[in-house]
C-alpha cells in the first residue's frame, strides 16, 4: 500500500517534469545555446552584431526605462490603493478592489487602443477636450512619446503589484498596527515606521513583477510605439523574425536572451531579497483587520480614488466601447454617426468567427491541461513531502517570469521537426506556450485554496476507509472545487486573448483572436478591433461575477 | 497607577450586541482579570479600554480623564497605556532594542534616556542578553517578553494583556505567570488581563471578572468566585461542580431518587444544588445521602470517582488513601462538607 502510492507520486512528478523539460526547459537551453552557437561552434557574433545597432541598443534603453518608470509609478499607485482599500474606512472599498482586480484580467493592448484614441497629438478626444477647457493653443499630450508609453503601461500594469501588495497586507497580523498605536505613535507614524517596512518585501517583489510584465509587453509598444518610431526589445524581437532570414532568427535570439536574462536576474534578485526577509506576520487567533478611520480625509479621498478609477478604467473602458460603435473616427459618436455595423462584422465575419473558435480551443485546452497539472502540484506541495516536488514547482515559476516572446521564440526553434516534434503551424503549440506561461496563476490560486484545508479532514475520510484517491474526490475536491474552477479561468482568460506569442506561432489555419484583433488595429479598421476587444471586456466582466458568485465574494487572484 | 470607570458600556457589531451595560471600576493597582468562555465579549472590553473599538454607548475613564464618550474619544496612541497581544505583535523589522525603545522614541524621549531605560526594562524581563537579536531568533517566550517590556517601558497608566500566555507551552506558562505577576508588584501598575483559563486567573488576580454573553455574572476575589460563586454559570465555569435538582420545602430538599438532606437556607421550590466534587466525604456508614459506587480511578494523590445516588451520578474526589478501602458496585455514604443552592433557573 504504502509503496504503491510512492510510485503514483513519483510518476506524477514524472510526468510533469518531463512535460516541463521538453516543452520548458529544453526549449530555453536550445535558446541560449543557440544564441552563443552558429554553425562552426561558440561565438558572442549574434550579441555583438545586434549590439552594433544603435537601433537595438536604443530598443534596449526604452525598454529599461519604460520598464523602470513603469514599475515606479505603478508601486507609487498600487501601495496607497491597497492600503486604502484593505485597512481604512474609505467608502466603497469592496467595489474599487473588484474594479482593480478586474483590471488585471483585461488584456493591455485594449488599454493602448484606449489611449490612442483619447491622446492622439492631433485628435485625440481627451486632448482636444483638455485644450478647449483651458484654451490651451495646442494639444498638451502626444501618446506616440516615451511618456504615453509609460502612461499606458503603467495604468495596465499597477494591479499587478496592487493584487501582490493587496494581498501581503491582508495576511498581515493587525496587531502589529495596534501595538504601535498604543505605543503612542500616530496612525501616519505607524503606517510609516511598522506598515511599509513589514510590507517592504512585498512592494519589492510588486515592482519586480511590474518591471518584468511591462519589459516583456509587446500589444502596448507595437501599437503606441510603431507610429511614434518607438522600438522596444520585444517588438524588435518580433521585427527581427519577421524578416524570416536565418541570421534575423540568429538576431532575433540573441535580444531575446538578453530580455530573459534581464527578466530571470530580477526575479532571481526578487526571491533571493525576499525570500531572506520572508516575515511571518500571520496571528494566532485572526482578529477584524484593524481599520483606521480616515476622520474628514474619508470623502476627500473617497473622492480622489473614485476619480483615478474614472480615469484609469472608466475612461479607456467606455472609449473603446464608444468607438465600436463610430461610423466616422473623426467625428464624436453621435445619433448620426452611430453604427451597429461592426458588431455585425465582429459576430458575422468568416474570419473573425474562426479565429475567435481557434482562440476558444486552445485557451481551453490549456485551461484544462493547467489545472489538472495546478491539481497534482497543489497536492504534491502541500499534502506529500516528496523530495522533488519543488522542482516542477520550480520550473513552473520559471516558466511564468520568461517573457511571452521569448517562449515562442524558443518553441518555434525547437518544435517544428528539428528534434522529432513537429508542432509548428498547429493549435498545439499555442496551447503549449499559452500552458508554459499561464500554468502558475492557476497553480498558485489551487495551491493556496489546498493549504487552507487541513489535512485532518482528508485523515478522517483516510481513516474512514477510503483510499486516498477516493478521499480526494470525496473530500478535498469539493472544497477547492470554487478554486479549481477559478484556477481554470486564469489560465483561460490571458490565454483566450493572448497577444505576443500568437503573432510568432499563428500560421493561415490558427489565427487567433489576439492576433485577429492586433491586424484589424493596425491595418484595417480600428472600430472592428474596438468591436472585439469589447467583446473581451465583457467577457473579462462576466467571468469576475462568475468567479465572485462561485467564491461568494472572497474570489482573489 | 491608576483607576479605569467604565460606566454603562454596550457594544454592538451591527445588530448583535456583544456587550450589554457593562459598569465597573478597576482600582489602582489593582490586578483584575476578565474570564470567561470565547465569545463573552473579554476581548472587546480590553480592545474598547484600548481604544481599539469604540463602545456604541457609554463612557470609559482613565482617572479623571474621559477617553471615550459619545462625543470624546481619544484615540490609542495618546491614551498611555502599555498592552501584551496575544500573537505578541512583535515587529519583525526590529531587532529587541528597537522593539522596546519604539514606544519610548514616540514620546520623544532623548537618546541616551532611551538607551537607559530599555536595557533597565530588558534586564527586568531577563531580555539582557538579545538585545541586538531579531525576533525571528527568539523563542516563543522570549518574544512574549519583548512584548512584555514594550509595554512596559514608558511607564505607562495600565497594563491591558489579551490572552499573553495561551501561545505558551504548560511549564512556560507556569513561569510567565509569577513574572508577570512580580513585574505588576514592581512598577506598581493597574492591570487588565483577560483569558479563557481559570487557573490563570485564580493564581494572579486581586479581583475576576466572569462574563457571559456580555454580561458580568460575579465581580469578586477569586476565593468568593470559586467559593461563593453567585449563580450556576459561575459555579461551573471555574472549577468542578455536581449539579444537583431538588425540591426544597420544610428545611429540606428532596432529590429525585427520594432522599433528603437537612437544607436550612431561605431557597424553596425547585432549586439546584451545586457541590465540588472535593467537597464530598466518602464514608462506609453514617453520611447524608447514600449511593453506590459506579468506578473509581486511582490518580495517586486523590481517588476520582462516579457515585450514583439514585437517578444523579456524582463525581467524587476523594483523598488518594480511601481507594481500596470502596469496591466498585458497593454502598457508600456521603457527606457534604460545603454546598450551594441556587434557584432552578439562575
Amino acid at each position: 500500500m504504502g509503496k504503491s502510492r510512492f510510485d503514483v507520486k513519483a510518476a506524477l512528478i514524472s510526468a510533469i517534469v518531463l512535460f516541463l523539460l521538453v516543452f520548458n526547459v529544453f526549449p530555453m537551453c536550445y535558446l541560449v545555446f543557440r544564441s552563443f552557437c552558429v554553425e562552426n561552434g561558440f561565438t558572442l557574433e549574434a550579441f555583438r552584431r545586434i549590439y552594433t545597432y544603435p537601433l537595438n541598443w536604443n530598443a534596449l534603453r526604452n525598454t529599461l526605462i519604460t520598464a523602470g518608470l513603469s514599475m515606479v509609478f505603478g508601486v507609487m499607485i498600487a501601495f496607497p490603493l491597497a492600503w486604502l482599500v484593505g485597512r481604512t474606512d474609505m467608502y466603497g472599498r469592496r467595489f474599487f478592489r473588484t474594479l482593480f482586480v478586474m483590471t488585471y484580467m483585461v488584456p493591455p493592448y485594449v488599454g493602448a487602443m484606449a489611449w490612442l484614441r483619447l491622446l492622439n497629438p492631433r485628435v485625440g478626444t481627451l486632448n482636444v477636450f483638455i485644450a478647449g477647457l483651458f484654451g490651451l493653443p495646442e494639444n498638451p499630450f502626444n501618446i506616440y512619446s516615451i511618456g504615453g508609453l509609460v502612461w499606458v503601461l503603467t495604468t495596465f500594469y499597477y494591479p499587478y503589484a496592487f493584487i501582490t501588495i493587496s494581498r501581503a497586507m491582508e495576511k498581515m497580523d493587525p496587531s502589529l498596527e495596534e501595538a504601535s498605536k498604543i505605543s503612542g505613535a500616530s496612525p501616519m507614524k505607524t503606517l510609516m515606521t511598522i506598515t511599509f517596512p513589514v510590507m517592504l518585501p512585498s512592494v519589492v517583489a510588486a515592482g519586480l513583477l511590474v518591471f518584468v510584465s511591462a519589459a516583456s509587453c509587446y500589444g502596448i509598444p507595437s501599437i503606441i510605439g510603431a507610429p511614434g518610431k518607438i522600438d522596444t526589445v520585444t517588438t524588435r524581437i518580433i521585427d527581427y523574425v519577421y524578416v524570416g532570414s536565418k541570421e534575423g532568427l540568429t538576431d532575433a535570439t540573441a535580444l531575446a536572451v538578453s530580455l530573459m536574462v534581464t527578466a530571470n536576474i530580477v526575479l532571481y534578485v526578487s526571491t533571493f531579497v525576499c525570500g531572506k526577509r520572508q516575515y511571518i506576520t500571520v496571528s494566532g487567533k485572526s482578529t477584524r483587520p484593524n481599520i483606521i478611520e480616515l476622520g474628514k480625509w474619508r470623502l476627500p479621498i473617497t473622492i480622489l480614488v473614485a476619480i483615478f478609477a474614472v480615469v484609469v478604467v472608466v475612461i479607456p473602458f467606455a472609449t473603446v466601447a464608444m468607438t465600436s460603435f463610430t461610423k466616422n473616427l473623426g467625428k464624436p459618436l453621435s445619433g448620426s454617426n452611430f453604427t451597429m455595423r461592426y458588431w455585425n462584422i465582429l459576430l458575422t465575419r468568416k474570419g473573425i468567427l474562426d479565429t475567435a473558435k481557434n482562440s476558444l480551443i486552445s485557451a481551453s485546452a490549456a485551461a484544462t491541461v493547467g489545472t489538472f497539472i495546478s491539481c497534482v502540484m497543489a497536492w504534491l506541495l502541500t499534502r506529500t513531502k516528496a523530495k522533488a516536488r519543488h522542482i516542477p514547482d520550480f520550473l513552473i515559476t520559471l516558466g511564468s517570469g520568461t517573457p511571452s516572446v521569448v517562449i515562442a521564440l524558443a518553441l518555434i526553434m525547437t518544435m517544428s521537426g528539428r528534434f522529432g516534434i513537429n508542432i509548428y503551424n498547429t493549435l498545439t503549440i499555442m496551447v503549449v506556450a499559452y500552458t508554459v506561461k499561464y500554468l502558475m496563476m492557476g497553480m498558485r490560486t489551487i495551491v493556496s485554496a489546498m493549504s487552507q484545508i487541513h489535512p485532518s479532514l482528508e485523515e478522517a475520510s483516510l481513516i474512514s476507509g477510503a483510499k486516498w484517491q477516493q478521499s480526494f474526490r470525496d473530500v478535498t475536491l469539493p472544497l477547492i472545487a470554487p478554486s479549481v474552477v477559478a484556477g481554470w479561468f486564469l489560465i483561460f482568460m490571458p490565454s483566450f486573448y493572448e497577444l505576443t506569442m500568437s503573432t510568432l506561432l499563428y500560421s493561415t489555419d490558427t489565427k487567433t483572436i489576439g492576433y485577429e484583433l492586433f491586424t484589424y488595429q493596425t491595418y484595417h479598421s480600428q472600430q472592428t478591433a474596438s468591436a472585439i476587444a469589447t467583446g473581451i471586456l465583457v467577457m473579462v466582466v462576466s467571468v469576475n461575477w462568475l468567479l465572485n458568485k462561485l467564491t461568494k465574494g472572497e474570489f482573489s487572484i | 497607577m491608576s483607576s479605569i470607570t467604565l460606566t454603562n458600556i454596550t457594544k454592538n457589531y451591527g445588530s448583535v450586541q456583544v456587550i450589554r451595560d457593562f459598569s465597573e471600576k478597576f482600582n489602582d493597582h489593582e490586578f483584575i482579570t476578565l474570564l470567561g468562555p470565547s465569545g463573552c465579549g473579554k476581548t472587546t472590553i480590553l480592545r474598547m479600554i484600548a481604544g481599539f473599538e469604540r463602545p456604541t454607548a457609554g463612557e470609559i475613564m482613565i482617572d479623571d480623564v474621559v477617553v471615550s464618550s459619545a462625543g470624546n474619544f481619544v484615540p490609542p496612541n495618546l491614551r498611555n497605556i502599555g498592552m501584551v497581544f496575544q500573537s505578541y505583535a512583535v515587529w519583525p523589522h526590529m531587532n529587541v532594542f528597537d522593539n522596546v525603545a519604539y514606544p519610548l522614541k514616540m514620546k520623544h524621549v532623548p537618546r541616551p534616556e532611551i538607551t537607559e531605560r530599555v536595557m533597565n526594562i530588558l534586564e527586568a524581563v531577563h531580555l539582557s542578553p538579545y538585545v541586538q537579536r531579531m525576533p525571528a531568533e527568539l523563542s516563543g517566550g522570549q518574544q512574549q517578553r519583548v512584548a512584555l517590556g514594550r509595554a512596559l517601558v514608558s511607564n505607562p497608566k495600565v497594563l491591558l494583556l489579551d490572552e499573553p500566555l495561551s501561545n505558551l507551552d504548560a511549564k512556560l506558562r507556569e513561569s510567565m505567570r509569577f513574572e508577570i505577576k512580580e513585574v505588576q508588584g514592581r512598577f506598581g501598575i493597574t492591570v487588565v488581563y483577560v483569558t479563557h483559563d481559570q487557573t490563570e486567573a485564580m493564581a494572579m488576580s486581586d479581583r475576576v471578572i466572569v462574563l457571559d454573553r456580555g454580561e458580568v455574572q460575579q465581580s469578586d476575589t477569586p476565593m468568593n468566585i470559586y467559593r461563593r460563586p453567585e449563580n450556576q454559570f459561575v459555579a461551573d465555569f471555574v472549577g468542578k461542580i455536581n449539579f444537583i435538582g431538588g425540591v426544597s420545602s420544610g428545611g429540606q430538599v428532596e432529590f429525585p431518587g427520594g432522599q433528603k438532606m437537612t437544607y436550612t437556607g431561605g431557597k424553596t421550590g425547585a432549586v439546584v444544588v451545586g457541590v465540588r466534587p472535593e467537597n464530598i466525604t466518602m464514608r462506609q456508614d453514617g453520611g447524608v445521602l447514600r449511593g453506590k459506587i459506579l468506578q473509581q480511578y486511582y490518580l495517586g494523590d486523590v481517588n476520582d470517582c462516579r457515585v450514583d445516588i439514585g437517578g444523579e451520578i456524582l463525581r467524587v474526589i476523594a483523598p488518594g488513601n480511601t481507594y481500596g478501602k470502596f469496591s466498585i458496585g458497593g454502598e457508600v455514604w456521603l457527606d457534604f462538607d460545603e454546598y450551594l443552592v441556587f434557584d432552578e433557573n439562575h
